[in-house]
């Protein structure tokens, strides 16, 4: 009689406990894969031999040395290959860009201004959408790179 | 005297909080709540649609809005389209956004429509050198 009154009064008062719980709980962020319009096989992730190239033709690396790497427009950051990140926003529609070097980035939607995190060496590259569905790597404009670092 | 007598009166004393006083209580606490609910309801959703404001650099159409018909026929329309293809469907857009250089050596013109049957989405348009490069959606919720 007791147990069935407990459970009578407690089932809601756990369930919606568990509800908010899973409600709390962030979803982790799925990782962003394209098809590089460019079928070079010099590309990062990519290996020769025993290791890993971390940047490839198309890329700019920048000797950080540890400063800030921030977004200049709201948008949401994702996982890309190994040791990068993509970052896409609504606001620049058709194209991607790809920040790899970042230790421990901050991954999600942001908003503009929004450190992802610190690095040595950034390794930036864009890429516009083509009307295939594949992302081709372009020269990005100098103006667009330093919005993404801190003077 | 019996002391049941005196105890009496203090019985029927009217209690400092009755029911009638807690429901009261309970229905002016639920008016506040509700109203700073709403309230705060309200700040949010104009704070929303000022982001997307903020978005724009110029005005062009101010009742410019994107139908579901529209929408689905720009869907269609390829990258790398002529300009012209997407301004025959959507004619004005509500708003240009700040130019900007994606590309090196060349201006990227962004132009933004709110969605006709969910205005605070808006599709944004991107074109470089009179040429269709893609779109994207904005929302704000």
């Amino acid at each position: 009689m007791t147990l069935s009154y407990i459970t009578r009064r407690m089932g809601p008062l756990v369930g919606g406990a568990l509800l908010m719980l899973a409600a709390c709980q962030s979803s982790p962020i799925p990782s962003r894969n394209i098809t590089v319009q460019q079928t070079w096989e010099l590309q990062v992730g990519n290996q020769i031999g025993d290791y890993r190239i971390i940047s490839g033709l198309g890329d700019i690396t920048l000797d950080l040395d540890g400063d800030p790497v921030q977004i200049p427009f709201d948008g949401e950051i994702q996982p890309m290959d190994e040791h990068c990140v993509a970052f896409t926003s609504p606001e620049v529609p058709a194209y991607l860009f790809r920040l790899c070097g970042i230790s421990r980035p901050s991954l999600g939607q942001r908003h503009r201004g929004h450190v992802i995190g610190r690095a040595e060496r950034l390794v930036f590259a864009a890429f516009r959408k083509e009307p295939d569905g594949t992302w081709a790597l372009i020269e990005p404009a100098t103006d667009l790179i330093e919005q993404f670092l801190m003077e | 005297m019996n002391p049941r007598l005196k105890r009496r009166p203090r019985r029927q004393r009217p209690r400092l909080i009755t029911k009638q006083h807690q429901h009261r209580l309970i229905a002016g606490t639920s008016c506040v709540l509700l109203g700073i609910s709403l309230g705060l309801g309200l700040r949010f959703q104009a704070s929303a649609a000022s982001a997307n404001e903020d978005l724009c650099r110029e005005i062009i159409s101010s009742q410019a809005v994107l139908s579901r018909q529209q929408l689905t026929q720009l869907l269609t329309v390829p990258e790398r389209e002529n300009r012209e293809a997407i301004e025959a469907i959507a004619k004005d857009p509500y708003c240009t956004l700040d130019e900007i250089a994606v590309r090196a050596g060349v201006e990227a013109e962004r132009a933004a429509y709110p969605l006709a049957f969910d205005p605070d989405t808006w599709l944004v348009v991107l074109y470089e050198d009179e040429e269709y490069a893609g779109y994207d959606v904005k929302l704000h919720h």
